[in-house]
């Protein structure tokens, strides 16, 4: 892909769900779009963050896949289940850390964000990124990404003890190497309740 | 006799809003588009480029088109999904006539003409010549624009023409024309980037503006401080460094706070006021009396707010301010504009890399659509219709007598009071639907009603076409050639990607074949390439000016910004780079700003404020998005947002149904209940119709200047309700109904 | 990848997927001998298709054991197993399963949801298939043949395992289809062939994933065993047997590749499929137990069984989701895994930005 990486920074994320709308024109799944658009909390705030397939360099969704339907492209894109194999278990559902595959019951299947693979394999921006307003995905190269924003890419992960090496890259400030989620990330979701999302609260100042 | 003809469910169920979910043939992904034609986006400001592909003379899909400058492929969801208004079920394929009690009814071209223009020429000749008055709109192209203000006073000889850029934008271009002597954005966007301080004031940039949510990132990146001015925290003010959730209406406690703040502490440019300004004594006088403890209680905020507003803005090296509706839709819209751009002229900083000033010009042509003489007061190329010299240009263009021009005529909410006063008979709209869009719905469609005469242009059957008497079908942004003017001042070319559908015909030729059996020969044109050149000498020597523009120009320089005098002159994507503003002494003018009350502030009988805006998914009236599936998924109905506190004293939780009431009229829909809304207000967007719409509450209170309607605050009281069963509430959401 | 350390070729798991490739591969031999009364019945002739089916068979069955070594696969099939034979529930089971047989195999709607060429493609490939194999297999194992009536030469009568099943007068209606079942399981095939080349063709999803080995030489195989095999036909009946004997060992050529080929590339997928049916009675028993319950948002996202048994089968493949205080990221949600991310990220992104700041 010509030195073009994918690189996601959630805080970003305006919410206006173009990713969304745009992700169903990819034609490997035209019609059914594939990206997930979180509004986090929204009687708290109005944080919304988009969440594509990372792109694992050893995808814990084909590791549990018992019908070793989902494969990686030489150039690290994984792709949606092979229909012939996928037996629809959702175990990678449940399994993928970021909570990427989506299962499609009336086709007994799993389909997921394969970095829009007719564009990306013929040197096109993958759509989401392309249409994305405010760039919370961006497509380029880490040198521009360099050049223009602060902070750094980062592609490794742990959840709990597990190490997760990513195509896609994370931005984040230039303190932060890894990204780990433990239990106090997890639990951590009532620090958006602090006042400072809070109008009336903002007022009382 | 602009009645309903038969109950709106009926309606709706022949002409929608109807949900298209598909593209033409369903998702295939099979085969490959005939062609790919490089336009723009038809909904608003921004004008983004697009490529849509077509197959068949149908548009099958889009793909972005990175090569544009302004948006580099970037779209917002209606961007993605405008599209599908193309083959769409609910497409008027030809004329209609109403029949009482049936309907409307196919007619042919030829009678629904004939019919038009002997009521025309009927009313006026009964009633006097402005007795037939014209709403026209600012999504369409210059072109169309220009159009429909010689229509006016050329074809129909009537004053009374105006548009929805009345609705829109009017507070920003007259406090610009008043403090700079010309109506536009000062800078083009990519000044954004290089600004260190960046004032957001009343503009939800996330959901109205998407694209320009880049720019603001892209600033930050670069070290900007953003400061957001809005009731509600907004997607934006989320992360900005300093969010001021300041009240509705309050805005001018904030920018005379500010600038009282800059004054104290030294913080103004004083050899730039002196060298390039006029009035500025008058200014530091009144904003004495703003310390941050007054102007606080003015905005209903913290004093700290203010004073760190001014702290932020005052010292910094550039500085850029974005304002939008916001500040503009209330009574006193001009001068909430004024008192937010002198902050930027009081620092001197304009008209150099970073250093400006826009306004986030919401419809299609916002900009574009202000310029070319559609609106009651002026003539093309922004020129003033009550000066002699500007009409002797125009009369020269047009080939008329200069005195067969008419003068200023009403503004659009006026002509409502008019027709309810009897003075104007008979209408004819294009491109606007006042039934959701004018503020206080009653009086509308009672103004409506009233009409001995409508007749519309439109592609769809909109719930104000609902009462025509005739109605033409018109065509979509991709079925005509033509340009527009974007939120810079950027002209761009909208190509043409396939033929309207059926009997559906393009607009300007409607309007020319209008004119001719009116008796008109002025308008004989064979392209919209020909309006455009007669457009481009009327705008000649003008504010406005066009003339250097053609479209072989803007094709090669992806756009060309006016004034732009002469074919070898470059454009002026910034304004003011030489320290000359456009009045005739060559200087910018500062305007003292007090501070007044809304038209209608909350009292003890209806103790909230209702303020109503946009959601991401939906343009203005809806006429187009809500007939779209994705983007219906994605808002279906509207809803109003209450703060928990205020939802705990009325015994509201998240979901219930809420009657919103106002001295006018009232709406039910569902709450929703959230922090991120100032606690004494409450919001609703408008993009609906009937019960659901908000405009049902708003008050048809205007600028006395701008004459723009105060949508952003008006008095209401909120109850918790039941679910309503009734005919309306049991249709779509799309049409209206509740989920 | 599971089984990351295991390297060499001589592992535990060839060793036993290999061993389950000579039981199957006897086993079929063992039947062909006895099948054909040992080797009367047998056509010489065939030998070729024979030995191919029993190296095909040792593939399959060595292949299906390595997968079944996969924990995942392994836990999905011993759990189907055990649910679908628990003695209380194998009535209704049964039922289920003759009811997903007919949906999911017999009639393929799953795919018919997918696109409807897409389905009629699939649909006449497999039964052609079917029913080409219905024949060809007890043909070349000598387990059916075909002889005319001693008393008449216009009666023919067909033996299973050398008993007499049934005979047909030649000038009966079912006699051409008899002779030429072959053929019409041969158009069948060409047809979804046809389809499915055309749609790979023209779709824009397709052409950007399908892959030469395992997209287009499976269609290729089938076209060529189908094409060969009508070519036979054609000189047979309309060419008085011009090139018989080259086209009769080019038409054994493609079918001894494509058996060849059946246990390694995407045909694999008819013996590996049908575990789509395990799956649903795995959800079925699921839903009839406990929930998962979201440790963050509290709401039920899936069966407690599932998520306990993915816990099971991470362990095995060293996927190590134990949080560091308490607790297992496998009780996490998918979507409040994306929102956790994006909190987290969000929230480091503010103090870096503002630092200590409460506004």
């Amino acid at each position: 892909m010509n030195g073009l990486g994918f690189f996601l920074d959630y805080s970003r994320c305006i919410g206006c769900q173009a990713c969304v709308q745009a992700c169903e024109e990819c034609d490997t799944h035209r019609g059914r779009s594939m990206i997930h658009l979180e509004t986090i909390q929204r009687q708290d705030s109005v944080q919304t963050a988009p969440q594509i397939c990372m792109h694992c360099e050893d995808p814990i969704c084909a590791q549990v896949c018992p019908a070793d339907a989902i494969k990686k492209t030489p150039d690290g894109v994984v792709q949606s289940s092979l229909k012939p194999r996928c037996i629809g278990c959702s175990n990678c559902v449940l399994s993928c850390p970021f909570g990427v595959p989506k299962y499609y019951a009336e086709i007994d299947q799993m389909m997921k964000c394969d970095m829009c693979y007719d564009r990306t394999s013929v040197g096109k921006k993958p759509m989401c990124a392309t249409v994305c307003p405010s760039q919370a995905l961006a497509f380029t190269t880490l040198e521009e990404m360099q050049r223009s924003r602060q902070g750094h890419a980062i592609q490794d992960w742990t959840f709990g003890q597990e190490n997760v090496r990513t195509k896609v890259y994370l931005w984040v400030p230039e303190e932060t190497v890894r990204f780990q989620i433990d239990l106090v990330q997890i639990q951590g979701p009532s620090r958006i309740q602090e006042d400072r999302n809070d109008v009336a609260a903002l007022l009382e100042d | 006799m602009a009645k309903i003809p038969i109950p709106i469910p009926a309606l709706v169920d022949r002409f929608g809003p109807h949900l298209n979910t598909e593209p033409p043939g369903g998702w295939t992904t099979a085969g490959e588009p005939d062609r790919v034609v490089k336009t723009h986006c038809c909904f608003c400001g921004q004008q983004c480029g697009i490529q849509l592909k077509v197959k068949d003379n149908q548009v099958i899909g889009f793909e972005p088109w990175e090569d544009f400058p302004f948006n580099r492929g970037k779209l917002c969801p209606k961007g993605v999904k405008r599209y599908l208004q193309g083959a769409h079920p609910d497409r008027l394929m030809d004329p209609l006539e109403r029949v009482d009690g049936e309907g409307f009814v196919p007619t042919t071209w030829d009678n629904a003409l004939d019919r038009t223009a002997s009521e025309i020429r009927r009313i006026q000749q009964q009633y006097g010549p402005d007795a037939f008055a014209m709403l026209s709109g600012a999504s369409l192209t210059n072109e169309k624009a220009y159009l429909m203000g010689k229509f006016a006073r050329v074809a129909v000889r009537s004053a009374n023409i105006d548009y929805n850029g009345r609705l829109c934008m009017v507070s920003a271009a007259a406090a610009s024309k008043k403090i700079f002597g010309v109506d536009r954005a000062a800078n083009p966007w990519e000044d954004i980037l290089h600004a260190k301080v960046i004032l957001v004031a009343g503009a939800n940039v996330a959901e109205c503006a998407p694209i320009t949510t880049h720019y603001l990132w892209e600033a930050r990146e670069r070290g900007a401080k953003i400061i957001v001015l809005d009731p509600r925290m907004t997607p934006v003010g989320r992360t900005a460094d300093l969010y001021i959730p300041v009240r509705s209406g309050g805005d001018i406690g904030i920018f005379n706070g500010m600038l009282q703040v800059m004054i104290e502490r030294g913080w103004i440019d004083r050899a730039f006021i002196s060298g390039h300004t006029t009035g500025w004594e008058k200014v530091e006088e009144t904003v004495r009396r703003y310390t941050p403890e007054f102007a606080a209680k003015i905005a209903g905020v913290p004093a700290e707010m203010i004073i760190k507003a001014a702290e932020m803005w005052g010292p910094a090296a550039t500085s850029f301010l974005l304002h939008a509706r916001g500040i503009e839709h209330h009574s006193k819209g001009v001068d909430n504009c004024m008192a937010a751009i002198q902050l930027v002229l009081a620092t001197g900083r304009i008209g150099r890399a970073g250093c400006g000033y826009a306004m986030i010009t919401g419809q299609g042509n916002g900009q574009g659509g202000r310029e070319q003489g559609q609106k009651a007061d002026q003539l093309p190329g922004a020129r003033d219709i009550e000066n002699p010299e500007h009409r002797a240009h125009i009369a020269r263009v047009w080939g008329v007598e200069e005195p067969s021009i008419p003068r200023k005529g009403l503004s659009n909410y006026e002509i409502i009071h008019a027709i309810h006063e009897g003075k104007i008979k008979g209408l004819l709209s294009i491109c606007c639907n006042p039934m959701i869009s004018l503020p206080d719905s009653a009086y509308v469609r009672a103004a409506l009603e009233k009409l001995e005469f409508y007749a519309v242009v439109d592609f769809f059957l909109s719930e104000s076409a609902r009462h025509a008497d005739i109605v033409l079908p018109g065509s979509l942004m991709e079925e005509d050639e033509g340009t527009t003017t974007n939120v810079e001042g950027r002209v761009i070319h909208h190509k043409k990607a396939v033929d309207p559908p059926g009997n559906a015909r393009v607009d300007w030729q409607i309007i020319c074949d209008l004119a001719r059996r009116l008796g008109s020969d002025k308008f004989e044109y064979r392209s919209p390439r020909e309006i455009f050149d007669e457009l481009r000498r009327a705008s000649q020597g003008g504010v406005a000016d066009y003339f250097g523009i053609t479209w072989e120009r803007i094709d090669r320089e992806y756009g060309v910004s006016w004034p732009c005098p002469a074919p070898d002159h470059p454009g002026t994507p910034r304004l003011y780079q030489n320290g000359r503003f456009f009045h005739a002494d060559g200087k910018a003018h500062f305007h003292p700003i007090e501070w007044r009350p809304a038209a209608e502030e909350p009292d003890a009988e209806y103790p909230i404020v209702l303020t109503t805006g946009r959601v991401v998914s939906h343009f203005l009236s809806g006429n187009q998005t809500r007939r779209i599936a994705g983007l219906m998924k994605q808002e279906p109905e509207p809803f109003c947002e209450i703060h928990p506190r205020l939802a705990g004293t009325l015994g509201v939780a998240e979901g219930d149904f809420v009657k919103v009431e106002s001295r006018r009229g009232a709406v039910t829909v569902k709450a929703r209940v959230v922090k991120t809304i100032r606690p004494d207000t409450v919001f609703i967007p408008y993009h609906w119709p009937s019960d659901r719409a908000a405009n049902r509450c708003t008050i048809g209170a205007l600028d006395p200047i701008s004459k723009i309607p105060e949508y952003k605050i008006c008095a209401v009281r909120v109850m918790k309700t039941a679910r309503p069963v009734d005919a309306l509430a049991m249709l779509s959401p799309a049409a209206g109904g509740v989920e | 990848m599971p089984g990351k350390e295991k390297t060499g070729v001589l592992n535990e798991d060839t060793l036993h997927a290999t061993f389950w490739g000579l039981v199957v591969a006897v086993m079929l031999s063992a039947g062909i001998y006895f099948g054909s009364r040992r080797l009367r019945d047998f056509d010489p002739a065939l030998v070729s298709y024979a030995g191919a089916s029993v190296f095909c068979a040792f593939g399959l069955a060595y292949r299906y054991a390595m997968w079944l070594r996969r924990p995942p696969t392994r836990l999905y099939w011993f759990r189907g197993w055990q649910i679908f034979l628990r003695p209380s529930k194998l009535a209704g089971n049964l039922m289920m399963f003759v009811r997903l047989f007919f949906q999911s195999f017999v009639e393929q709607r799953f795919i018919d949801r997918r696109s409807h060429s897409r389905w009629a493609a699939h649909w006449l490939i497999a039964w052609g298939c079917i029913l080409a194999a219905m024949v060809t297999f007890p043909l070349s194992f000598g387990w059916v043949r075909f002889e005319s009536a001693p008393g008449s030469q216009d009666v023919y009568r067909a033996f299973a395992g050398g008993v007499p099943v049934f005979s047909f007068r030649l000038d009966s209606p079912i006699a051409p289809l008899i002779f030429n079942v072959l053929d019409v399981a041969a158009v069948m095939v060409l047809a979804g062939v046809f389809l499915a080349f055309r749609r790979r063709a023209r779709d824009r999803g397709a052409l950007a994933v399908q892959q030469f080995a395992n997209d287009l030489l499976p269609l290729l195989l089938l076209f060529a065993v189908c094409i060969t095999g009508l070519f036979l036909t054609a000189s047979a009946h309309w060419f008085r047997g011009l090139h018989y004997g080259f086209l009769s060992q080019l038409h054994a050529v493609t079918v001894i590749f494509t058996l060849l080929y059946l246990p390694f590339g995407k045909f694999f997928h008819i013996f590996q499929r049908p575990a789509q049916l395990g799956v649903a009675f795995y959800k079925q028993a699921g839903q009839q137990g406990p929930p998962a319950v979201c440790h963050r948002c509290k709401k039920a996202f899936a069966t407690a069984m599932h998520v306990e048994d993915l816990k099971s089968v991470q362990r095995q493949i060293g996927v190590e989701y134990e949080l560091e205080g308490s607790g297992h990221y496998q009780d996490v949600c998918p979507s409040c895994r994306r929102q956790t991310l994006a909190l987290a990220q969000d929230m480091a992104w503010r103090d870096t930005r503002r630092p200590g700041s409460t506004r």
